[in-house]
């Protein structure tokens, strides 16, 4: 018998006498003075034992098992003092069991059962929602503590399996963290390791008929988030998992690829597109005539935007089954694998096939090497037929208000699973580039003879710059985006005098127009014969902060834009410029950028600078010169014109 | 069955009901379900709210009490009838309905109906809401949420709905409000009241009432007996009058947070009820009574007074504590301390203990009746007369002291009086909050003292929010400027300090600092060794470049220092009162 399972035992023993009896005859657990030192350092939390196990009963159920406990060094880390576990229809909580414990290792008390709160996670956004937790709370006000827990959860979802991750978070520590799956012969686990230590692999063996696999890591000192940086997640070791073969309410599938994944997703969901009548002959008569196959598509997809909404049901396996068309075509909403399914059906009555593709939306794109269930969205994708070369068109079918065409940084630049008759197949979502994420104003100052000015600024934002905007736009009226916009307005004393935010034309990617007319009193106020004006109105960057100790993650730039300021200043007649700014022209590999001061024939100073980032990773050891960067550009974002009067 | 008819005696306990006017005439409902026309999509010229999201046209609820099996029932209706402008308005079709449960009794949501409008080439279209699409979530074990969702909607849609809700709690009428986030052409609310059951009435906001008015109306009922042993049921029909109160609003603009604001349903217009007694016999019996009733019950309730007579579970400490502080003050902060060190707070503000205090000591985890009724009863044990303080939290709301409502409360705090020196209020729910600080919470008018003489307090603070800089700087003769600065924060700014340090780290606190400096090269941030007597101080050196060297004439930045001129009201105006919550 595994040590354990042995503590367990000694445990299910003690829950019979009194709990003060137990502490009081109990040898001390993880005793703070225990811990190696270095796990302190740079910690808010310790994790001193994590124990999971994975344990494959069949094809349609797994058993999760986790024994956890955490050393708390601080008030930043008690939210490691708190769990809670999450159950549905599909999940169910076998137990939950705490008890915590003092620096010195003592048991100060466990958890009771009228201790956990069992409460809905109704998030206000759902219309329904069969998502539930059980919370514990086992804080306490004198640091260090230790809490443990345990707690079993049973699933009818095999879809997923419980992936391993010893140290999620930044400032966490871990002394020890296991993981151990216990599989059928028969149903052998696949598996993926990440940045495992060097010795940590999988050690698999076969215990009678059972497949067991083990990992364990231990003595991670705690890393810190730095910026620029890949997520702290993505740089800690972790395994993740999946079946070869899994059957959820009675829906079997074989989960070896890509291919199998999408073709149980499609096999599920299959027959449900079937449209009633009228709405076949509405979208026969929407697109009648219309021969151009892109326009076929938009007409389509105005039409769905104008006449259903989104609502989201979160409920068993419809989390994966989508509502039939013909429940959206009567009630006019649905969740987005409704929505698509039915937008899929509305294209084929208008004669175009389109497949629903998965996607992981608003978080790090899936591992495309391991496949497994890792979406959380579903989007449409509409491969062109007749185009000249190939060519796709991609919906979002959930949004009202999202342009043709277009996917934002919600589910572009990322990967996705095509879900077609004969399987799944990986693509990509279509990516936006400084190209077109670009943000271009043009502004005209003018400064009076007491300082003041009054400035009027138009502002284009197209691609994933616009994304905000749009939000803003689609989501607020009039008087609530103006206050949105003064409230990140970078001066300190102005008014808005005019405002207007309104989508540009339409074009390949999606833009977003600003316009702005400021007073700005006390913009520029005289100092003796001299007046200073910052000629960046608006565009400042600020440089990186100073760097503590070395740089230990590589540097990911992971948004590609372009800006381009044009400001021109008006200044009264008498004055003059009596120094400029020189221009600065950086060019690097983290990007390129430009500033420079001329003056016009009317005596007018206009200032032109230019900002282009692409998408690029770099070594760390690459930080001090993109340090340098940043601090250059900041440096000359703070340049001052100095305008004198003239001697009269 | 048998039938009995009763005429309630009428009692001149009921002053406000006039007799000669017996039996006005009630207005017409201002809405009348399934009734929208062609011509209601059509705009009316004077709004213009066709830029919001949605609008309300018509809210309209009324509540009535009925008898029921055994007992009284209160049944809520209402009737919604909103247009749906924008796309972002559609949310505004899906409608939630809090639902409350406890020991048995339940409140229940019945005769679901809606419909959405849709007008499509000048023909009225009307979609039916499926009754079963009724989602009902167990949210806890006390509440329930019911959420359903208008089929068809689209911009420019009327949609339509009403529910009733069947409540076994007769201490508590649905409240009604009036106000909302998009505008309200007319929101109205009628409570038909009988003579036998007395409830005192709060309205809340700023807005004027269009209607505001009340009258004597018929009242029957029927009423099912309770069974006597074997015998057959019997019901009694009850007849007497009723008081129908009634207020309205109209052309009601959406309602917008503004900054230092305590929450918004202190300014939105609403109106709640509670029971205040009954009279079913001639005779009045007085339930929530006066604030000294209040405080009568409260000091019984296990859960509130009596809680603190246990033996104090600090007793031990509170002795040790005693004997080492002979000077009251000084014992007080260092039993405000213990307790600060014993429990943590849960971020849950009741006025009723979840626990014996034992418990709290034991599991060191508690709600802040828990904490802060251990701490009365520690002080008491350290020979230190405390008194619990009840108060309404911020964002709970403003209390009304004419109103002797315990549910105005929502939090309990400390309060003691030491002989010859001014009160002290205290809070034992945030480790380093000095003596004589309430949490910024809390400081929202006034509190109630617990106990007989139940005086009010007021939960203002003479301790400021208090941000002091000094700098001192050498200026060369290029203009660069090179010294230091010291920052001390004091009073609230220092006990928000403490706080983003302790949820974060020193470190990361000064590195947070240095970065609003960064303009001066910040160097060497650290802060000074803390003490709760003291601001938290926090000194970094600075060197600073001057931006145009060129220039014959020096331009020193010193009115461009970080938060140098913080700016808090950036809209052009205000229509609510400003709340700091301490002097600033």
């Amino acid at each position: 018998m595994r040590p354990s399972y042995l503590t367990a035992a000694a445990w299910l023993l003690m829950q019979g006498t009194a709990a003060s009896v137990a502490v009081a005859g109990a040898a001390p657990r993880y005793a703070v003075a225990d811990m190696p030192a270095a796990l302190r350092e740079n910690a808010h939390a310790v994790v001193r034992l994590d124990e999971q196990t994975l344990v494959v009963k069949s094809v349609s159920r797994t058993v999760e098992t986790n024994r956890r406990a955490v050393t708390i060094l601080d008030e930043a880390g008690a939210d490691w003092a708190m769990q809670v576990v999450y159950y549905d229809q599909l999940n169910t909580v076998s137990y939950l069991r705490g008890t915590v414990y003092n620096a010195a290792g003592q048991a100060l008390r466990q958890l009771r059962p009228s201790d956990v709160r069992d409460y809905g996670l109704s998030d206000g956004f759902s219309l329904a929602s069969d998502g539930r937790g059980r919370a514990a709370d086992l804080r306490q006000a004198t640091y260090p503590y230790t809490v443990e827990y345990e707690y079993e959860v049973v699933s009818n979802n095999p879809l997923f399996y419980s992936s391993w991750r010893p140290q999620p978070q930044e400032q966490l520590a871990v002394e020890k963290s296991s993981f151990r799956v216990v599989t059928p012969a028969n149903l052998p686990l696949r598996y993926q390791e990440r940045h495992l230590p060097v010795g940590s692999a999988a050690i698999a063996s076969t215990e009678g008929t059972q497949l067991v696999y083990q990992w364990q890591v231990h003595d991670l000192v705690a890393v810190d988030e730095e910026l620029d940086a890949p997520p702290v997640s993505e740089l800690t070791p972790a395994v993740l998992t999946a079946p070869t073969e899994f059957e959820v309410q009675g829906h079997h599938g074989k989960l070896t690829s890509w291919q199998t994944l999408g073709e149980w997703t499609y096999q599920l969901n299959a027959g449900r597109d079937e449209l009633p009548p009228a709405i076949k002959a509405r979208i026969a008569s929407l697109v009648q005539g219309e021969t151009d196959e892109r326009a076929r598509i938009r007409k389509v997809y105005e039409f769905l935007q104008a006449n259903t909404r989104y609502i989201s049901i979160q409920l068993g396996i419809g989390g994966w089954q989508t509502f039939p068309a013909s429940s959206v075509a009567a009630n006019g909403y649905g969740d987005c694998k409704a929505l698509t399914n039915y937008c899929k059906a509305l294209l084929q009555a208008a004669n175009i096939t389109s497949y629903c593709a998965l996607v992981r939306a608003d978080e790090p794109d899936i591992r495309t090497e391991f496949p497994s269930s890792q979406f959380n969205h579903v989007v449409l994708c509409v491969p062109l037929a007749k185009a000249a070369k190939p060519d796709t068109v991609w919906l979002e079918c959930t949004s009202q208000t999202t342009a043709f065409n277009y996917m934002g940084s919600f589910t572009g630049n990322r990967h996705a699973l095509l879900l077609t008759p004969s399987g799944g197949k990986l693509v990509r979502t279509p990516s936006y580039g400084a190209a077109e994420n670009r943000r271009e104003r043009r502004a005209d100052v003018y400064v009076d003879a007491q300082g003041n000015a009054t400035a009027s600024i138009r502002t284009v934002r197209t691609g994933l710059e616009q994304d905000r905007y749009n939000f803003l736009f689609h989501s607020l009226d009039p008087a609530e985006q103006k206050k949105r916009i003064a409230d990140v307005l970078p001066l300190a004393n102005f008014s808005i005098a005019k405002f207007s935010l309104a989508p540009g034309a339409p074009a390949a990617v999606p833009s977003m127009v600003e316009s702005l007319a400021l007073t700005l009193p006390n913009f520029a106020p005289p100092s003796g014969k001299r007046v200073f004006v910052s000629a960046n109105l608006l565009s400042r960057w600020a440089s990186l902060p100073a760097t503590v100790g070395e740089r230990q993650a590589d540097i990911w730039l992971d948004n590609a834009f372009a800006y381009s300021d044009t400001i021109r200043i008006h200044v009264p007649a008498g004055m003059k410029p009596e120094s400029l700014p020189s221009p600065v022209k950086l060019t690097t590999t983290f990007g390129s950028y430009s500033s420079q001061i001329q003056t016009l024939a009317d005596g007018t100073l206009q200032y032109v600078r230019q900002l282009r980032m692409p998408v690029a990773h770099f070594a760390r050891t690459d930080y001090p010169a993109y340090v340098e960067f940043r601090r250059k550009i900041s440096a000359a974002d703070k340049a001052q014109v100095v305008f004198v009067k003239n001697e009269s | 069955m048998t039938l009995t008819t009763t005429r309630l005696w009428l009692t001149t306990a009921l002053v406000c009901l006039v007799l000669p006017v017996l039996a006005q005439k009630a207005a017409p409902a201002p809405i009348e379900f399934g009734s929208v026309k062609a011509v209601d999509f059509t705009p009316t010229t004077s709004s213009d709210s066709t830029q919001a999201p949605a609008e309300y046209l018509c809210d309209y609820g009324t509540s009535k009490i009925e008898g029921g099996h055994e007992q009284f029932q209160v049944i809520f209706e209402r009737t919604a009838r909103l247009r749906i402008h924008r796309k972002s308005g559609y949310r505004y079709a899906t409608v939630r309905v809090p639902l409350y449960t406890r020991d048995g009794k339940t409140e229940r949501l019945t005769k679901l109906r809606g419909f959405t409008y849709n007008l499509q080439n000048g023909q009225l279209v009307k979609t039916k809401l499926n009754a079963d699409a009724l989602f009902r979530e167990v949210v806890d074990k006390n509440h329930i949420q019911c959420s359903f969702t208008l089929p068809d909607v689209r911009e420019g849609s009327i949609v339509e709905f009403s529910y009733v809700i069947n409540s076994d709690f007769v201490f508590n009428l649905q409240d009604w409000q009036f106000e909302h986030s998009i505008p309200t052409r007319w929101s109205e609310y009628r409570a038909f009241l009988p003579q036998f059951y007395i409830y005192k009435t709060v309205t809340r906001g700023y807005l004027p009432f269009a209607i505001h008015e009340t009258l004597t109306v018929p009242y029957s009922t029927t009423y099912t007996n309770p069974r006597e042993g074997l015998a057959p049921l019997t019901q009694s029909q009850i007849h007497g009058l009723a008081q129908q109160l009634r207020w309205a609003m109209k052309d009601v603009p959406a309602f917008r947070e503004e900054p230092f604001m305590t929450t918004p349903t202190d300014y939105l217009r609403s109106v709640h009820f509670e029971l205040a007694g009954v009279n079913f016999d001639g005779e009045y019996r007085d339930l929530t009574g006066k604030w000294e009733g209040i405080w009568k019950r409260l000091s019984e309730d296990d859960e509130f007074e009596a809680a603190t007579k246990e033996p104090a579970s600090l007793a031990t400490q509170a002795q040790a504590l005693r004997q080492r502080y002979p000077d009251s003050t000084a014992r007080a902060a260092a039993v405000l301390a213990l307790v600060q060190r014993s429990v943590v707070y849960n971020d849950e503000a009741r006025i009723y203990t979840s626990q014996p205090l034992r418990r709290t000591v034991e599991r060191h985890v508690g709600n802040s009746a828990d904490i802060n009724l251990l701490l009365v009863q520690t002080l008491r044990a350290a020979g230190l007369p405390a008194t619990p303080l009840l108060l309404s939290t911020r964002d709970h709301g403003q209390i009304q002291k004419d109103v002797p409502e315990i549910s105005q409360f929502n939090y309990v705090a400390a309060h003691l009086k030491l002989p010859g020196r001014p009160d002290v209020l205290l809070d034992a729910t945030e480790p380093q909050l000095p003596l004589g600080l309430l949490p910024e919470r809390c400081l929202n008018g006034e509190g109630r003292l617990a106990n007989a003489g139940g005086n009010w307090v007021p939960l203002k603070t003479n301790v400021r929010y208090t941000d002091y800089r000094t700098l001192r700087l050498q200026l060369s003769d290029q203009g660069e400027l090179t010294g230091n600065a010291k920052i001390e924060y004091a009073g609230y700014a220092a006990v928000a300090a403490r706080r983003q340090i302790r949820q974060t780290s020193a470190a990361e606190y000064l590195g947070q600092a240095a970065r609003r400096w960064q303009d001066w090269q910040p160097a060497a941030p650290h802060l000074l060794a803390d003490s709760l007597q003291k601001p938290v101080t926090l000194e970094l050196a600075l060197h600073h470049t001057p931006a145009g060297a060129e220039a014959s004439v020096l331009y020193l930045p010193l009115l461009n220092l970080p938060d140098a001129l913080p700016y808090d009201f950036r809209a052009e105006n205000r229509l609510y009162p400003i709340n700091f919550g301490m002097p600033r």
